[in-house]
């Protein structure tokens, strides 16, 4: 594998712009993660005080293995929602290491809402455990909510993606040997009291962590018996007379104690074994990379120059380097894993499309994992395209991409936009991760182009009925549209609504992936097989 | 006669020692070893190693019955006491003279007046050797607290059956005297099971300077030059040294022989030490005698030449002394450091542990004498001393340099010792300028357990570092999460 | 996992990590590179920090580990956090002691007002044809045993009850 010969000049004026704006944007993400993650209302943090409970990162602290990475997703979950009120969206997901072993970690943030569970905490927690799923990983709730927020329960409870699919697929995980621990370490009421239950292994701290399906409230209401919290599910009850709880933990520290030496009790399953170099750091400084991506995102720039500071050594094996060049596809290690890369560097053509499709088949024939960086605008669109048959070439790569057997893993580097999106492995294709970068966007087109097809059809509408508009009318008519349609597709809103696994500070991607890929390689990969390609 | 069999009664260093001694004068030895005690050097250098039994592994090395019985089991005809347990016992030596074996060192007779520090001390000033004011209760227990009056201030009561600095007060006034003599009274009762005091005149920063002397029963003591042992803890001697760097050569010869003075008025057989309490001003009284071999005994030997333990293997077998006065003389320097297990930093508490890790320091000019084996184990059943460093050097700053360097490599891991303490006080500026007394410790406490320069984070990394779970638990971490460490997004 | 350590009586969390080159010492205060290569004495080592080497002996103990550095010995206690907690296992104890299962009180060993050790036969029940014997869960002093010898006991029937404990 050669080194890419970067062409960029750090010194150049471009550069610096760039590099200045993708600063002042990092500056803002990384303060808006930091509030997210540790800046609550004195209140919040008196109120855990007094329950004598530990905040949620202090918890993962206690759990983590120390010195070792954790990979957070979504952070800032629910940052467009509720006024900004339900900061993470309530908990707290990511795989970690504990014992040395991979695990995904659920966990309640009580400082918000008392751990209550939003439409936007679902949403998290499903998304959670279809990562566990799909990479086979031991997960370990923490439990402490206040129950569903039942204001929202319609966005809790009754879809097929919301409350019922936690249990759901903590039943599913069971059922496919992957094991669960919960450490209750608040009160799990109703369909809550089902987290520590599916799971293999549970820990209630004597205290703080009760179990059960009806509160002392909803007891004296249904039945008008009085019963305490303790009696009615504490530690001492489920541990020694219903056999609800396995471990009583005396104080935090134990509990988690506990449950680091319950993963240490697991057998380690061997991982699958795809073709591994040894660690390189990239050669080119991936803080590089804000100067890069450039601040007007209408800007093209060479994908290669990014992938130069992600990969290792800044290595790249290119295939079909000089045909549908639109397309950048080839191979690189990333933290020494063998990858198949397939880049963004411009609109997507009908011989880009071949080309992709054939190097996801090559992939899959490998078991060489799939990443994608994207930054597209969509397939080509005019007569000539369509008469070379751009649908059916898009097919075959969808075809390709959704039938990879193989994991895959997405950068929305910069534009997503359209079937370029599907095309490139968006949400809905089952990516084991997603990330965007914070200037990148996503939508069906580009917002000027969309606020401009809604005006058009406005003004037309209006003009159809003998109006004649000035600039002014015409702006007055665009402006609003197109603002709603730049906040729509930003990476905010996006992470808001977790259509992704997280933001990310350009220069984290490489650990990102690194992890990511490390985490999939859990789950063993099938023998590539396909659906038909329209030829 | 000849001694063709040695059961040497003790254990730990002492027994490694006199069998060492007892081997090369190819003498057949035998050593005790209670059921619970674990394995020394003295049980490997032994030919037999007798078994014996106690209700403590103390208890058992006191067992007079036990002891001789074993010696004639074995058939030895000869016992060597050591030091401590029952070498200062006259009933021991008159079972071992009743069963027909022969006891190393004097006669029962000599012990019990020794044994009795009034009346040795009365014995020694009848013949006109110095011994400091005094009272006797015993003499007239009615006037004991008026005649202690006019032995003067500051003094000292002691018990008249102590030692070991059990018991002793000093009192500064008139005032305290008889609360004091009341204290001293019930501790000497705890102690010894006998109040009987006396009081001597204290001594204000004195030294501590004793004598070797060895007869052999036929009227013949030569000396073997003094020991200064002023570095004591507690009356405990914890640094010995020959010779004494507060002697002129005058007031050596004279010490030296005064002492060997006493023990010719008792006709003294084998080897002794007569013990002085000797002043700033130059004057020196008499303390008490010893009637067996010393702890610092090795010192002597360093600077002599002489063998200890043979000249008194030749004494008992009846063979006499090797060597008149005239042949007799110091050579060099020589310091003698007690490695104990015990913790300098809490106030001294005896130390027990596996020994995890002996490596004894060795080259020119350095002797060890130890109890212990690599692997041993130490435990309270007996004294916290472990093994003896004994250094010989041209001159006495020499002498200090090898032991500073001998106790710095002396490697006992695993129990606590008191090596690090010891280094301090050879490094004490006092202790080198020779300027000390018998208060020196006291007086240096803090100084001397002051701690060093702060290594702490190069032990945690040391003990991280050789922590198996510790680094295993690391390296389970898969290599790429290792090294990101505690990365977060 | 995490170690605490105790050098002349102070505590110190440490964990070592490994950056992919060379073992972390990590501590409240920092994390310092580090590495340990065994040396030709016997429990040698030779200690790399901060680009200084150290010859030094190490022995490890069970609970200790001793170091000897530059002539001095130390020894550095060594407590693994989850251990200091496993005396917590089981959780608080319960000051009660509850009949598990219906019986009959066999005897009866100590009486109201009695300081008992934990660990200590409170009384002796028989049940499904077995004798059983309730020891005090804990040192205390006991507040009431409500039963006498040949009463009968149903399921969860309070034996015995400690007086609470004094904080």
């Amino acid at each position: 594998m050669r080194r890419i010969e970067s062409q960029i000049d750090t010194n150049a004026p471009d550069f610096k712009a760039n590099h200045a704006a993708m600063s002042e944007r990092l500056k803002e993400f990384h303060a808006r993660q930091h509030a997210t993650r540790f800046e609550r209302p004195q209140r919040d943090i008196d109120r855990l005080a007094r329950q004598n409970k530990l905040g949620v990162r202090e918890r993962l602290k206690l759990l983590l293995d120390p010195g070792t990475p954790f990979l957070e997703f979504s952070t800032l979950a629910a940052c467009r929602e509720y006024d900004g009120a339900v900061p993470g969206a309530a908990v707290v997901t990511g795989i970690g290491i504990v014992q040395g072993r991979e695990v995904a970690i659920h966990a309640n943030d009580a400082s918000v809402k008392g751990g209550a569970w939003y439409p936007h905490t679902v949403k998290k927690i499903v998304r959670l455990l279809d990562v566990a799923l799909e990479n086979r990983l031991p997960v370990i709730h923490i439990c402490d909510s206040a129950g569903g927020f039942l204001p929202l329960q319609h966005g809790v409870f009754p879809d097929r993606y919301l409350g019922g699919r936690v249990f759901r697929n903590q039943v599913k995980l069971s059922q496919a040997n992957i094991p669960q621990i919960a450490v209750v370490g608040g009160h799990c009421t109703a369909g809550g009291a089902y987290v520590p239950t599916l799971s293999d292994y549970n820990i209630i701290i004597e205290g703080t962590g009760a179990i059960f399906l009806g509160g002392p409230p909803l007891v004296k209401a249904a039945t008008g018996e009085e019963v305490g919290v303790q009696e009615l599910g504490g530690a001492v009850m489920h541990t020694s007379v219903s056999g609800t709880g396995d471990y009583r933990a005396a104080t935090e520290q134990h509990a988690f104690s506990l449950a680091r030496e319950i993963v240490s009790q697991w057998k380690r399953t061997p991982k699958t074994i795809i073709e591994t170099a040894t660690f390189e750091e990239p050669y080119y400084d991936p803080k590089e990379l804000y100067g890069i991506i450039p601040k007007d995102r209408k800007t093209q720039f060479d994908m290669r120059e990014v992938l130069a500071r992600i990969v290792d050594g800044s290595r790249f094996h290119e295939y079909q380097p000089d045909y549908g060049t639109t397309m950048i596809c080839g191979f690189a290690h990333i933290w020494g894993y063998k990858v198949g890369i397939l880049a963004n560097n411009g609109v997507l053509f009908n011989d880009s499309s071949l080309k992709a499709a054939h190097f996801m088949q090559l992939c899959n024939q490998n078991r060489t994992p799939l990443v994608f960086f994207q930054n597209i605008t969509g397939y080509m669109v005019g007569r000539e395209y369509e008469e070379r048959g751009i649908a059916k070439d898009g097919a075959k790569m969808l075809m390709a991409q959704g039938g990879s057997v193989v994991p895959k893993f997405t950068v929305i580097a910069n534009a997503s936009y359209g079937a370029g999106n599907y095309g490139m492995c968006g949400r809905a294709w089952d990516a084991r991760t997603l990330f965007m970068w914070p200037q990148a966007e996503i939508g069906v087109m580009g917002a000027d182009q969309a606020a401009n097809t809604m005006a058009d059809v406005k003004i037309r509408q209006l003009q159809r009925e003998g109006k004649e508009l000035t600039e002014e009318e015409i702006a007055a008519i665009r402006d609003p549209v197109l603002e709603k349609f730049r906040q729509d597709v930003e990476a905010y809103t996006s992470t808001s609504e977790l259509w992704d696994d997280g933001i990310l500070d350009p220069a984290d991607t490489r650990n990102a992936l690194g992890m990511s890929i490390s985490a999939s390689l859990n789950a063993p990969i099938d023998d590539p097989h396909y659906g038909i390609f329209r030829l | 006669m000849t001694i063709s069999k040695l059961l040497v009664a003790n254990r730990g260093e002492i027994a490694a020692r006199v069998l060492r001694t007892a081997r090369v004068k190819g003498i057949k030895t035998a050593v005790l070893r209670h059921s619970s005690e674990q394995e020394g050097p003295a049980h490997l250098i032994a030919d037999e190693v007798v078994t014996i039994e106690g209700s403590t592994p103390v208890a058992a090395y006191l067992d007079i019955a036990q002891i001789v019985e074993a010696a004639q089991r074995i058939g030895a005809d000869a016992v060597h006491p050591g030091y401590g347990f029952l070498s200062e016992n006259a009933a021991f030596v008159a079972a071992l003279e009743k069963a027909g074996i022969t006891f190393v060192g004097p006669t029962s007779e000599v012990i019990d007046l020794m044994g009795d520090k009034i009346r040795a001390r009365a014995f020694v000033e009848e013949r006109g050797f110095p011994v400091a004011p005094s009272a006797i209760e015993d003499d007239d227990p009615a006037t004991f607290v008026e005649r202690s009056r006019t032995v003067g201030y500051p003094l000292l009561i002691k018990p008249s059956a102590g030692g070991g600095g059990k018991g002793m007060r000093v009192v500064r006034e008139d005032g305290a005297l008889e609360a004091e003599i009341d204290t001293a009274r019930r501790e000497g009762e705890r102690y010894f099971g006998d109040g009987r005091l006396f009081v001597e005149r204290y001594i204000e920063r004195p030294r501590h300077i004793e004598v070797q002397v060895m007869g052999d029963g036929q009227g013949n003591v030569v000396h073997f030059w003094e020991r200064e042992c002023s570095i004591q803890r507690r009356f405990q001697k914890i640094i010995e040294e020959t010779p004494s760097p507060a002697l002129t050569a005058e007031q050596r010869d004279e010490i030296c022989e005064t002492a060997a003075g006493i023990a010719r008025a008792v006709n003294y057989r084998g080897a002794g030490t007569v013990e002085f309490i000797y002043a700033q001003d130059g004057s020196f009284y008499f303390l008490e005698m010893n009637t067996r071999l010393q702890v610092e005994h090795p010192v002597t030997e360093m600077v002599t030449g002489f063998d200890l333990v043979a000249e008194q293997l030749r004494i008992a077998a009846g063979e006499g002394l090797s060597a008149a006065q005239a042949d007799i003389a110091q050579n060099g320097h020589s310091i003698e450091l007690r490695i104990c297990a015990e913790d300098a930093t809490q106030d001294f508490r005896p130390a027990i542990g596996d020994i995890l890790l002996l490596d004894e320091p060795r080259g020119e000019g350095v002797r060890v004498d130890s109890g212990i084996l690599d692997g041993g184990k130490v435990t309270t059943d007996f004294d916290p001393m472990l093994s003896k460093l004994i250094v010989h050097g041209r001159n006495r700053a020499e002498a200090i340099a090898r032991a500073r360097e001998a106790v710095q490599n002396y490697v006992i891991l695993g129990v606590t010792t008191n090596t690090g303490y010891l280094d301090a006080i050879l490094a004490h500026p006092d202790f080198a300028s020779g300027d000390v007394s018998t208060g020196f410790l006291a007086e240096q406490a803090d100084t001397l357990t002051a701690p060093g320069e702060d290594v702490s984070d190069l032990l945690m990394a040391a003990a991280a570092l050789s922590d198996e779970r510790l680094v295993s638990d690391v390296m389970q971490i898969p290599e790429m999460h290792r090294k990101m460490g505690g990365w977060r997004n | 996992m995490r170690r605490i350590y105790q050098i002349d009586g102070e505590e110190t969390e440490c964990w070592l990590s490994h950056d992919g080159r060379s073992m972390i010492l990590n501590t409240p205060d920092g994390a310092i590179p580090c590495q340990l290569d065994a040396a030709e004495a016997p429990g040698g080592y030779t200690l790399r920090v901060r680009g200084r080497t150290y010859d030094m002996r190490v022995a490890v103990g069970p609970d200790a580990t001793f170091v000897h550095l530059n002539g001095q010995t130390f020894a550095i206690g060594r407590v693994d956090p989850a251990e200091r907690l496993a005396g917590n296992d089981g959780g608080a104890v319960d000051d009660r002691i509850v009949a598990p299962m219906p019986g009959v009180v066999v005897s009866v060993n100590a009486k109201a007002g009695d300081q008992v050790k934990e660990g200590q036969p409170l009384l002796v029940i028989e049940s499904m044809k077995l004798e059983t014997s309730l020891t005090a869960p804990r040192d205390g002093v006991i507040a009431e045993i409500p039963f006498a010898a040949g009463d009968s006991f149903g399921l969860k029937a309070t034996l015995a009850q400690l007086a609470p404990e004094e904080e």
